[in-house]
């Protein structure tokens, strides 16, 4: 499946390393900090709280990086972001996912989650549960979170809700700030025939 | 005695809080930091608000407040304001010294006695040097406003921005300011800073963070770390001297302006490889 949601408008400028505030300087230290940090860096103050979260939920942590990349992915498709799908697509390939998984994860009919096969038997549990918390309003399916409590302990859905939430919020920010991804990102995906 | 305080007591952060009234200027001088001029957006900071800020500066330890521009002065509730803040904590105020009308002058001789300086720009003992950077007639007006100023009991500062100046000039200029009624101690010669304006012209030096006394400093856009950092280049802000866009409470930016001082862990959160 290709990615169709609208290309990005950049609605805000993207501060470079030279404009970087003082307290946003150490993201900016060796690389290109990715346009959240550049677009966050307007207000310093919010990006010294905002990174270490985001750090805490999208960087190593209790729960396995497969698990995350499926909470990324396909809630990033829920809310048709298109950054955070391309940006995560890279980070699911390098973290193993196979170009099918992509595509599966990105593709939100419900037979999919079916068809989903991997040793891990919870990950289907969680995809809905991922649909059920990102791709829909209201209260969530008791049946859902029943099928999450089989695979899953309090403490990792707990984790992995909070990722969900997380996603939808930079999902929006991201895409109603239109935040390009990197010509990198673009290459590979085009390379992988996941554009 | 707050954190502030003690790092003010101790030297580690300097005691004055500097408030950006404004940005408009009548002038529009080659070197301004800001792009000040007279059509630019004003960006005022409002007399309540300056008021407030003097109030949490004090209660924080900080000992002076200063105010700049833009020309302050172009705010006609400016002299009034001073007064006020006069009330809480001593003031001085940069101005470019043109707008010194016989009714200005009157509204600003109560400043006399009172914690007040005013700080006036005077680039050369030359007229025609001085005004080639700060617009025509700006030092007739100078010469005439700040002996005006002196006559009525207000303490007056001169600051003198320039590139280079040999010393003949300085000994002019000096006899300058002394004839004018402002003494030695008075006279304050810094050299331009390569913000704003002096960009374009490539003149003045460079200055980084650590080549500028940590002076927190408070525009309408934010929290700053130096009166040099909330300057303009082709009309946009510059960023790099942020301390934080939050300004009130002014704990916030006076915290984290210290925790800059101190150091701060590097942001090793960020490598997340995500671009
Ligand atoms: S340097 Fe001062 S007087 Fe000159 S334009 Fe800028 S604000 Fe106005």
């Amino acid at each position: 499946m290709s990615i169709t949601v609208a290309e990005p408008q950049v609605v805000v400028d993207l501060i470079d390393s030279s404009q970087a505030p003082l307290l946003a300087r150490p993201y900016y230290q060796g690389s290109d900090p990715g346009p959240i940090v550049a677009a966050l860096a307007h207000v310093p103050e919010v990006l010294e709280v905002a990174m270490p979260f985001i750090s805490a939920l999208y960087g190593p942590s209790a729960l396995p990086v497969r698990l995350k990349e499926i909470v990324v992915v396909r809630t990033s498709a829920h809310l048709e972001c298109r950054y955070c799908i391309e940006s995560h697509s890279v980070v699911a390939l390098d973290a193993g996912f196979s170009c099918s998984e992509i595509l599966g994860l990105r593709d939100l009919d419900d037979t999919v989650r079916e068809r989903w096969s991997s040793d891990e038997a919870g990950e289907p549990a969680l995809m809905e549960w991922i649909d059920a918390v990102a791709g829909a309003t209201g209260s969530v399916s008791k049946d859902s979170a029943g099928r999450m409590r089989e695979y899953f302990s309090d403490a990792e859905i707990v984790e992995l809700t909070l990722l969900i939430g997380a996603t939808m919020m930079l999902n929006r920010f991201c895409t109603a700030l239109g935040l390009p991804s990197s010509n990198g990102t673009l290459e590979r995906l085009r390379a992988e025939d996941l554009l | 005695m707050t954190q502030v305080a003690e790092a003010i007591a101790s030297g580690a952060l300097p005691g004055r809080l500097w408030m950006y009234s404004n940005y408009h200027c009548n002038l529009a001088c080659s070197y301004c930091l800001t792009e000040s001029a007279p059509k630019v957006a004003k960006r005022e900071l409002p007399a309540e608000l300056l008021l407030s800020l003097a109030r949490e500066a004090k209660e924080l330890g900080f000992t002076s407040v200063g105010i700049t521009g833009g020309e302050p002065f172009l705010l006609p509730h400016l002299p009034d304001t001073i007064e006020r803040l006069a009330e809480i904590l001593p003031v001085i105020v940069l101005t470019n010294g043109t707008l010194f009308t016989k009714e200005r002058l009157q509204r600003v001789q109560r400043f006399a006695g009172k914690p007040v300086a005013l700080q006036i720009s005077l680039d050369s003992p030359d007229a025609v040097v001085n005004d080639t950077m700060r617009g025509p007639h700006n030092f007739r007006k100078v010469i005439e406003a700040i002996p005006a100023l002196v006559e009525r009991g207000v303490q007056v500062r001169i600051a003198t921005t320039m590139e280079e100046m040999d010393e003949s000039d300085m000994v002019r200029l000096c006899a300058l300011h002394r004839e004018l009624g402002v003494p030695d101690e008075d006279h304050i010669v810094r050299p331009i800073v390569r913000r704003g304006r002096a960009v374009d012209s490539a003149m003045g030096v460079e200055a980084q963070a650590a080549d500028l006394p940590p002076e927190l400093t408070i525009s309408a856009d934010g929290a700053f770390w130096s009166p040099f950092g909330p300057t303009v280049h082709s009309g946009a802000l510059d960023t790099d001297l942020l301390v934080s866009r939050t300004t009130s409470p002014l704990q916030r930016p006076a915290g984290i302006l210290l925790r800059l001082v101190q150091g701060r862990p590097p942001g090793e959160d960020s490598k997340l490889g995500i671009k």
